[in-house]
C-alpha cells in the first residue's frame, strides 16, 4: 500500500485545524483588517490623497493668502521704518486652533510613547476631533437657536461684546457631559482628553468675535508696484474671498503681467506672477480657492458623518436593544427617513435655512442617519440574542453596561465601516448643494466652481470644471476606496449584518 | 392580495404625513419665513410702509401669520380628500370658492378698545342675480380686508416707531428686525402727546373704522355664498360638514397658477427620466454582477468592480458639467442639444423620422426627444450600476455557498442552469429590496440632473419654488415625490412577495 | 462475465466493490495559512446491499472523501492530491464534467445534514425531485411527476399529488429529510451518500429516517456511504465501519467485530468514553485518556510481524522506526477483514496488505 506525496511540509490535518493546530495567531479584529486594508494599494492611494488634503484643510490660511506673511513699510530712500506680520493677525483662533492640534497631535500618533498604544492614541485624537467638531455645530447652533428664539435673555448671550461664549463653553460641557455618558472607551485618558479638549476649545472659540487685523490687499499690490513697501508673500498670494475685477476668467499659468487689464503691473512682483489654475469668473484664484475648500469638504465630511453616525447607532441601539412599540415607533420614522429623496428633502433644508456651514452640517448629517440605524438595529436584534449578552444580563448588569460594554462594540463595527461610504456622499452632498447655490456662504467650495464653469453666458471654461471637478472625484474616491477595502477586510461578519 | 394591498396603502399614509409635517416645519423655521420671498415679489412699491402693507396682506391671505400647526392642519384639511366644514364651491373657471374667512382681531384693544360686533342684514338674490352679486361682494369683501390688514399692520409699525422714539428700556423688547409685537407692549404707557403717539391713535382710529367695514363686507359674501351662486365641488355627505373632494394644493404665490397644474405637467417628465434609467441601470449591473460572481477573482470581477466604483465616485453634477461642456457645448464637440426636453421645432414634428422627397432626413419627434434625453439618462444611470452590481455580486456568491445549491449540483444540475436557475433566481430577491434605496436616491438625483440640463420637470420646478419660497410649490413637489417613490417601494414590495413564496400576504 | 458487463452493471453480484476509494488525498488552500490536508491517503469500498459507515470526529475527513466522490469539492481552493475513486470501472476524480453531470444523481446520490437549507425555497418540491428526475431519464414532464408522486410515496410522505405543490418552508424538518432522500432515490441511484442524515433531526425522527433508508436500500440493492458521528447509528445500520482521524483511516472492520473488540487505541478510546448505563463512575473517559497511553499501543500483530498503531500525537519517543519518514502511516490487515492504521515499519513496508475490502456475506 502506497502512501500519497505530501502535499507540502506546511500542511496540517482537518482534525489539527479543529484542535487549533497550525491555527495563525489570532491578531485583534482591527489589527487584522487594518492588515487587510493595507495590502490594497487603492485603499492606500486613497489614505494619501486624503491625508493631502487634510494637511491643505489645516494648512490653507498659511498656504493660500491674500495677506503678505511679512511686510516691510520702506522710506523714501529705501530704509525699513517698520515691519508688520499680517498674515499672523489674520489668522483666526479656529486656524491657529487646527494648526497647533495637527502639529502635536500628528507627531505625538506617530511617535509619542507611553501606555497608550499607537491605535489608542489614534482613538484619542478622533475622539477629540469628533468631540471639538461636536462642539463647534452645537455652539453654532445654540446660538443661532437663541438669536431666533424670540427669548429676550437668550438673545443677550449672543451680543455679548466678548462674543457668545457662554453658548460656546454651554455647548463644550454638554459635549463633554455625552462623553462621559457614553463610556465605549474604558481608559480614563480617554475620556478626560475630550473633556479637556472641549473645555479649552470653548474659551479660545470664545474670543473668535474679537476683530481681526485686515489689510488692504490691493493697496499693497500698489505699493509693491511703487516700492514703497517689501512684502513677504505666502506660496498662492490669493484668499479664497479675495477676486480682483480686472482678472476675470483668467486661462490657467498666465502671466499677470500679460494681460491687456494688468499690463501696468509689468516688471512689478505682481505683474510677474503666474496664475497657476486660472480665475474664475469673478476673478477669483481658483488654485487659491481650492486649497480652501479642502477644509469645507474635509469637515462636511467628517462632521456629518459623525453626527449620522451618533444618531443612528443611538436610535438603532434603541431599537434593536428594546425592540417592541420602541422599534415599531421608531422604525415608522426611519421608514419616514428611508422612502423620501434625502438629496430632494436635503436640497428644501438647504434652500430655506441659513447658508451657514453648520447648518449644513448638521442637516446632512440629520438627513443621513437611518443607514447607521438600520444597520446597527439588524446588529442589536442579533446581538440580543447571543449568549453573551444573555450572560451579561443574567449577571446582573445594568442595561447600561450589557448595552455599551457588550453590545455597542460587536454591533458598530459595520457602521464604522460603511462610515468611510458615508463621508464620501456627505462629500458629493455638499458638492451637489454648492453647485446648486445652496451652499454656505462665503465659503470656497469645490461645487461653487464647479458651477461657474457653465456660466449663463453660454460658453465652458473648462478649466473651472477639470481641477475642481478632479478635486471632487479624487475625495470621493478616495474614501470609497477606503471603504470597499475595509468592507472587503471584514467581509465575513458583514455580510451576516446586512440583511 | 387585496387586503394586503389595502393594509400598505394605507400604511403610507402616516409616512406621507410624517414626510409633509418635516418640510413643513423646515419651511416654517426658514428665518424670514415665506414672507422674505414675497417681499420681493413686490418690489416695484418703493414705499417701505406700502411693502409691508402688501407683505402684511399677503401674509393674510396664505394664513401664513397663524401658529405653523394650524398652517399644517390647514393644508393637511385642503390635500386631504376628506373634507370637513363648509363644501367649497367651484366658479365656472374651475377654481375653488371657500367661505370667506373670519377676520383677525384688531390688535391693541386693551389701549383702543375695539367695535362692537354687528350684524349685517342682507337678503341674496336668486339665479343669475345671485352669481353677479356674489361676484360683487367677493371682491368687495377682498378688498375691505386687504385695507383692514394693511391698517393693523400700520398700527404695529405706528408702535414700532413711537418705541424706538421713546428709547431704552423698551427698545429691547423689539424684534430684531425692528418691527413690534404689540403683545410685548401690553404694559407700556400710552398716555401724553408725543407725535409719535397721536399717529399711532390715528392709525389704531383708521383700524378700527376699516375693520367695520371689512366685517360687513364679509358678512354680507358669507350670506350671499351660503346661498350657493355656484355648485358645490366634490361629493356632498354632510351638507356644509362633511364632503369628499379632490386634494387641493393650492396656488403658487410666485407664478399665481395652481400648483396641481405646474405638478401635472413636471411629473411626467421626471417619471419618464426615470423610467427610462431604471431598466438600463438593472440590464448592465446585474449581468455584470453575475459574471464578476461566477468569475470571483478573476480579471473581470476585479475590472468590472473597479470601473464600476470610479463612475460611482463620480457627482451627478461632474458628469453633468463635463457633458455639457464637452460633449453638447459648440466650443468642443457639441453632438448632444445643451438643454430642454425637445427642440423648439419639436411641435411640428412628426412623431416617426422619415426621409423626404429631397432626401432630406427628418429625425422626427421620438428620435428629437431621444436626442435630448440621452445626455440625462447617461448622467443618472451610471452611479447605479456600482452599488447594483456590487449586490448582486455579494448575493450570488452568498447563494453559490448555500445548501441547496450543493444539493442542486449533487442532482446532476449543469452548472450552467445551477447559476440560472438556483443561484439568479434567488438573487433576485435582494435585488428587488435594491430598488428601495435605489429609486429614491435616483429620484433625488434627477432633480440634479433636471436642473443641470433644464429640463422642465420636478428638479427644476423644486428648486424655483426654493429659490422664491413658495410653500405651497415647496409642499406639494414633496408629496408627490415622496407618494411616487412610496408608490415604487409597494410595488417592489408585491414584487418581492410574488417572487418569494415564504411570504405571506396576510 | 465479459469485462464491459462488469462496467455496464456495477451494481452485479461479483466480489468486485460497487465503489472504492484508493489512497484518495485532498487538501484547501487556506489563503495565508498552511494547506489544510483534509484527507491524506484513504482507502475504503462500497458493496451493493452493503453500509459502509463512515465515523470519526469533526474534521477528519468524511464528508470530504464522499464530496470528492461527486466532484463537489471546489476547485481550487480544493485538490485532490493523490489516488483515484473507482466506480464502474471508472476513476471519478478523472470523469469530464459532462460524464460527472450524469453520475451525480443518476448513478450516485448524495443526501446531506442540513434538511432545513438544502432544498430551493422559491421552487416547488415537485419542481425539485422532477428536475432531477427530468435530468437522469428520458421521460416526459407528466411521467416525471408520476415518478416524483411514487418517489414521495415511498418515502412515506402523505398525499403526494397535493404535497407536490408546497413550498420547502411549509415543510417540517423531518418531512424535508424525507423529501431529499426522494429526490436522491427518484433517478434509482446504485450509491446512496448519505452525509449525516439524521444528526440536525430529533431521536424519534432519527430513527424513521433511517429505518426508511434501510428498507429503501434493501428493496433497491443499493450501496450506501453513511457518514455520521453517532455510534449508535452506526450499531443499528452500518454493515462495514471505516474509522477515520485526521484524514485517515485508523480503523476498518465488520460493524460486530468492531463492537466487540476494537483494536486501535482511538476507537477503544471512543467505545470508552460513551457511559454505560450499569457502569458508576465520578467521571467520564475521554479520548484523549486513552490515546494517551502508551500500554494502549503494545501487542497488535500483522502477518508483518508486530506493529504500532498510527497515532499523529505520539510522542516521538515511543514510535517505531519507519521505513521513510515522508510516509510515515499505513493501512495494515492485521488479522483477515480487521485494517488497522499503522505506523510504516521497514516491516509492514515489506508486506503490503490489501486494500480494505470486506465484500458481503
Amino acid at each position: 500500500m502506497t502512501e500519497p506525496r505530501p502535499s507540502g511540509p506546511a500542511a496540517v490535518s482537518g482534525v489539527e485545524v479543529m484542535r487549533g493546530i497550525g491555527a495563525q495567531e489570532a491578531k485583534g479584529f482591527w489589527a487584522d483588517a487594518w492588515d487587510r486594508v493595507r495590502r490594497r494599494p487603492g485603499a492606500m492611494l486613497g489614505m494619501a490623497w486624503i491625508a493631502v488634503m487634510g494637511f491643505f484643510a489645516v494648512f490653507a490660511p498659511l498656504i493660500a493668502n491674500a495677506h503678505p506673511i511679512r511686510l516691510e513699510r520702506l522710506g523714501a530712500d529705501g530704509q525699513v521704518l517698520a515691519v508688520e506680520w499680517p498674515l499672523f493677525a489674520y489668522l483666526s483662533p479656529t486656524d491657529w486652533l487646527l494648526m497647533i492640534a495637527t502639529a502635536f497631535g500628528v507627531p505625538w500618533v506617530f511617535f509619542g510613547s507611553g501606555r497608550l498604544g499607537r491605535s489608542g492614541r489614534i482613538g484619542v485624537l478622533i475622539g477629540l476631533a469628533m468631540q471639538a467638531g461636536a462642539t463647534i455645530v452645537l455652539a453654532a447652533l445654540l446660538i443661532w437657536a437663541a438669536e431666533g428664539s424670540g427669548i429676550e435673555s437668550l438673545e443677550r448671550l449672543t451680543r455679548l461684546d466678548a462674543g457668545p461664549w457662554p453658548l460656546v463653553l454651554a455647548s463644550a460641557i454638554i459635549m463633554a457631559v455625552l462623553a462621559i455618558a457614553v463610556p465605549i472607551a474604558a481608559p480614563v485618558m480617554r475620556r478626560l482628553g475630550p473633556i479637556l479638549g472641549a473645555a479649552a476649545l470653548g474659551f479660545v472659540l470664545s474670543w473668535l468675535a474679537g476683530g481681526r487685523t485686515l489689510v488692504n490687499h490691493e493697496q499693497v499690490i500698489l505699493d509693491e508696484a511703487a516700492g514703497k513697501v517689501r512684502a513677504t508673500w505666502t506660496l498662492i498670494p490669493w484668499s479664497s474671498q479675495y477676486t480682483r475685477s480686472d482678472m476675470v476668467g483668467i486661462a490657467p499659468g498666465t502671466r499677470v503681467a500679460d494681460l491687456e487689464k494688468t499690463a501696468s503691473f509689468k516688471g512689478t512682483p505682481f505683474g510677474e506672477r503666474r496664475v497657476l489654475l486660472g480665475t474664475d469668473a469673478i476673478g477669483g484664484d481658483v488654485l487659491g480657492q481650492m486649497l480652501w475648500a479642502c477644509r469645507l469638504s474635509i469637515s462636511i465630511g467628517l462632521v456629518s458623518t459623525g453626527i449620522s453616525v451618533v444618531l443612528g447607532v443611538t436610535i438603532g441601539a434603541l431599537m434593536g436593544f428594546f425592540g417592541g412599540w420602541v422599534d415599531l415607533l421608531l422604525y415608522r420614522v426611519v421608514e419616514i427617513f428611508m422612502s423620501v429623496p434625502t438629496l430632494f428633502v436635503l436640497i428644501v433644508a438647504a434652500g430655506v435655512l441659513p447658508r451657514n456651514t453648520y447648518v449644513m452640517m448638521a442637516i446632512i448629517g440629520f438627513f443621513s442617519w437611518t443607514g447607521a440605524a438600520r444597520f446597527t438595529r439588524a446588529e442589536f436584534l442579533k446581538l440580543r440574542k447571543m449568549d453573551f449578552v444573555q450572560a451579561a444580563q443574567a449577571a446582573g448588569l445594568p442595561v447600561r453596561a450589557v448595552l455599551f460594554r457588550h453590545m455597542l462594540p460587536n454591533g458598530i463595527t459595520p457602521v464604522l465601516v460603511d462610515a468611510s461610504f458615508a463621508i464620501a456622499a456627505a462629500i458629493t452632498i455638499e458638492a451637489t448643494l454648492s453647485f446648486l447655490g445652496l451652499g454656505p456662504d462665503g465659503q470656497a467650495s469645490w461645487g461653487k466652481l464647479l458651477s461657474s464653469a457653465t456660466a449663463a453666458t453660454g460658453t465652458f471654461v473648462w478649466w473651472l470644471a477639470v481641477f475642481p471637478g478632479l478635486a471632487i472625484f479624487l475625495s470621493v474616491l478616495s474614501y470609497n476606496m477606503l471603504g470597499e477595502a475595509m468592507r472587503d477586510a471584514i467581509d465575513p461578519k458583514l455580510r451576516k449584518a446586512a440583511h | 392580495m387585496a387586503t394586503y394591498l389595502l393594509r400598505r396603502l394605507l400604511l403610507m399614509i402616516p409616512t406621507v404625513l410624517g414626510i409633509t409635517l418635516m418640510v413643513f416645519m423646515l419651511v416654517a423655521l426658514a428665518p424670514g419665513g415665506i414672507g422674505a420671498g414675497l417681499a420681493v415679489q413686490g418690489g416695484q412699491m418703493s414705499d417701505t410702509s406700502k411693502v409691508a402693507q402688501m407683505q402684511a396682506y399677503l401674509e393674510d391671505r396664505y394664513g401664513l401669520n397663524d401658529n405653523v400647526f394650524v398652517q399644517y392642519a390647514r393644508w393637511l384639511g385642503r390635500v386631504s380628500p376628506l373634507k370637513f366644514g363648509t363644501t367649497p364651491l367651484v366658479a365656472p373657471t374651475g377654481d375653488l370658492v371657500r367661505e370667506p374667512r373670519d377676520l383677525p382681531e384688531p390688535v391693541m384693544a386693551w389701549a383702543f378698545p375695539a367695535p362692537a360686533a354687528f350684524i349685517v342684514q342682507y337678503t341674496p338674490p336668486s339665479g343669475e342675480a345671485l352669481v353677479e352679486d356674489f361676484k360683487r361682494l367677493q371682491r368687495e369683501a377682498e378688498g375691505t380686508r386687504r385695507t383692514y390688514v394693511g391698517s393693523v399692520r400700520g398700527v404695529k409699525d405706528a408702535l414700532a416707531d413711537h418705541v424706538r422714539a421713546i428709547g431704552a428700556p423698551w427698545t429691547a423688547r423689539l424684534e430684531p428686525k425692528g418691527g413690534a409685537d404689540p403683545e410685548r407692549f401690553r404694559d407700556l404707557p400710552l398716555d401724553g402727546d408725543a407725535p409719535t403717539l397721536v399717529k399711532l391713535r390715528a392709525a389704531a382710529a383708521t383700524m378700527h373704522a376699516s375693520w367695520s367695514e371689512a366685517e360687513a363686507a364679509r358678512q354680507r359674501a358669507t350670506i350671499a355664498f351660503l346661498a350657493r351662486p355656484y355648485p358645490a365641488a366634490g361629493i356632498e355627505i354632510i351638507p356644509n360638514a362633511f364632503s369628499l373632494g379632490a386634494p387641493d394644493f393650492g396656488v403658487a404665490f410666485s407664478r399665481n397658477r395652481p400648483v396641481w397644474d405646474l405638478i401635472a405637467t413636471a411629473l411626467p417628465v421626471t417619471i419618464l427620466i426615470n423610467f427610462i434609467a431604471f431598466p438600463i441601470i438593472y440590464l448592465v449591473a446585474v449581468p455584470t454582477g453575475v459574471l464578476a460572481s461566477v468569475r470571483r477573482g478573476g480579471a473581470f470581477d476585479v475590472i468590472s468592480g473597479l470601473m464600476f466604483l470610479l463612475l460611482y465616485s463620480i457627482p451627478v453634477v461632474l458628469t453633468g458639467v463635463f457633458a455639457i461642456g464637452f460633449l453638447a457645448n459648440n466650443q468642443y464637440l457639441g453632438w448632444f442639444p445643451v438643454s430642454g426636453l425637445h427642440d423648439s421645432a419639436a411641435a411640428t414634428m412628426t412623431f416617426m423620422p422619415y426621409t423626404d422627397a429631397a432626401g432630406a432626413w427628418h429625425r422626427g419627434w421620438l428620435i428629437d426627444m431621444v436626442w435630448h434625453l440621452a445626455l440625462p439618462v447617461l448622467c443618472l444611470v451610471y452611479a447605479g450600476f456600482a452599488v447594483l452590481s456590487k449586490q448582486t455580486r455579494a448575493a450570488m456568491l452568498e447563494n453559490f455557498s448555500s445548501d441547496y445549491v450543493r444539493t442542486a449540483r449533487a442532482k446532476g444540475v449543469p452548472s450552467r442552469d445551477v447559476i440560472i436557475s438556483h443561484v439568479l433566481r434567488n438573487s433576485l430577491l435582494p435585488l428587488i429590496t435594491m430598488f428601495v434605496g435605489i429609486f429614491p436616491a435616483m429620484l433625488g438625483g434627477s432633480v440634479v440632473v433636471e436642473r443641470i440640463f433644464t429640463i422642465p420637470g420636478m428638479g427644476s420646478l423644486v428648486i424655483e419654488a426654493i429659490n422664491l419660497r413658495d410653500r405651497e410649490l415647496i409642499l406639494a413637489n414633496t408629496f408627490m415625490i415622496s407618494s411616487v417613490s412610496l408608490l415604487a417601494l409597494l410595488l417592489a414590495d408585491i414584487l418581492y412577495a410574488l417572487c418569494d413564496p415564504r411570504v405571506a400576504y396576510d | 462475465m465479459a469485462a464491459h458487463d462488469m462496467i455496464a452493471k456495477p451494481a452485479a453480484r461479483t466480489l468486485e466493490p460497487l465503489m472504492s476509494v484508493e489512497d484518495l488525498a485532498v487538501s484547501f488552500d487556506n489563503g495565508s495559512g498552511p494547506r489544510i490536508q483534509a484527507v491524506a491517503g484513504v482507502s475504503m469500498s462500497v458493496y451493493p446491499r452493503q453500509t459502509l459507515a463512515v465515523v470519526g470526529e469533526s474534521g477528519c475527513g468524511k464528508s470530504v472523501t464522499a464530496m470528492s466522490s461527486m466532484q463537489l469539492i471546489p476547485r481550487p481552493p480544493g485538490c485532490f492530491d493523490a489516488g483515484r475513486i473507482m466506480f464502474g470501472g471508472r476513476n471519478l476524480l478523472e470523469l469530464p464534467e459532462h460524464e460527472m453531470l450524469k453520475v451525480r444523481g443518476g448513478q450516485i446520490a448524495m443526501i446531506f445534514q442540513e434538511p432545513m437549507t438544502s432544498l430551493n425555497p422559491v421552487y416547488t418540491i415537485g419542481d425539485q425531485i422532477m428536475e432531477a428526475v427530468l435530468l437522469h431519464q428520458a421521460v416526459s414532464p407528466d411521467e416525471a411527476a408520476g415518478i416524483a408522486i411514487k418517489a414521495m410515496a415511498d418515502v412515506g410522505i402523505r398525499d403526494p399529488e397535493g404535497r407536490m405543490r408546497a413550498y420547502p418552508h411549509q415543510f417540517s424538518g423531518g418531512m424535508r429529510q424525507r423529501v431529499m432522500i426522494a429526490m436522491a432515490l427518484a433517478c434509482r441511484p446504485s450509491l446512496l451518500l448519505a452525509d449525516e442524515p439524521t444528526t440536525a433531526l430529533d431521536v424519534t425522527i432519527q430513527k424513521q429516517i433511517l429505518e426508511l433508508l434501510r428498507g429503501l436500500q434493501q428493496s433497491s440493492d443499493m450501496g450506501m456511504m453513511l457518514i455520521t458521528h453517532n455510534l449508535g447509528v452506526v450499531a443499528e445500520n452500518a454493515d462495514v465501519v471505516c474509522c477515520m482521524y485526521a484524514g485517515r483511516v485508523v480503523e476498518y472492520a465488520p460493524v460486530t467485530e468492531l463492537f466487540d473488540r476494537p483494536l486501535h487505541p482511538y476507537t477503544r478510546g471512543l467505545f470508552r468514553c460513551i457511559p454505560g448505563l450499569s457502569e458508576l463512575r465520578n467521571r467520564l473517559v475521554t479520548v484523549e485518556e486513552v490515546v494517551a497511553d502508551p500500554r494502549e499501543y503494545e501487542g497488535l500483530r500483522s502477518e508483518a510481524g508486530p506493529v504500532v498503531p498510527w497515532w499523529p500525537f505520539m510522542d516521538q519517543s515511543q514510535r517505531p522506526a519507519l521505513d521513510d519518514p515522508s510516509r510515515p502511516y499505513a493501512l495494515v490487515e492485521v488479522s483477515p477483514d480487521r485494517w488497522v492504521g499503522c505506523w510504516r515499519t521497514p516491516e509492514v513496508a515489506r508486506h503490503p496488505s490489501r486494500p480494505p475490502r470486506i465484500a458481503p456475506a
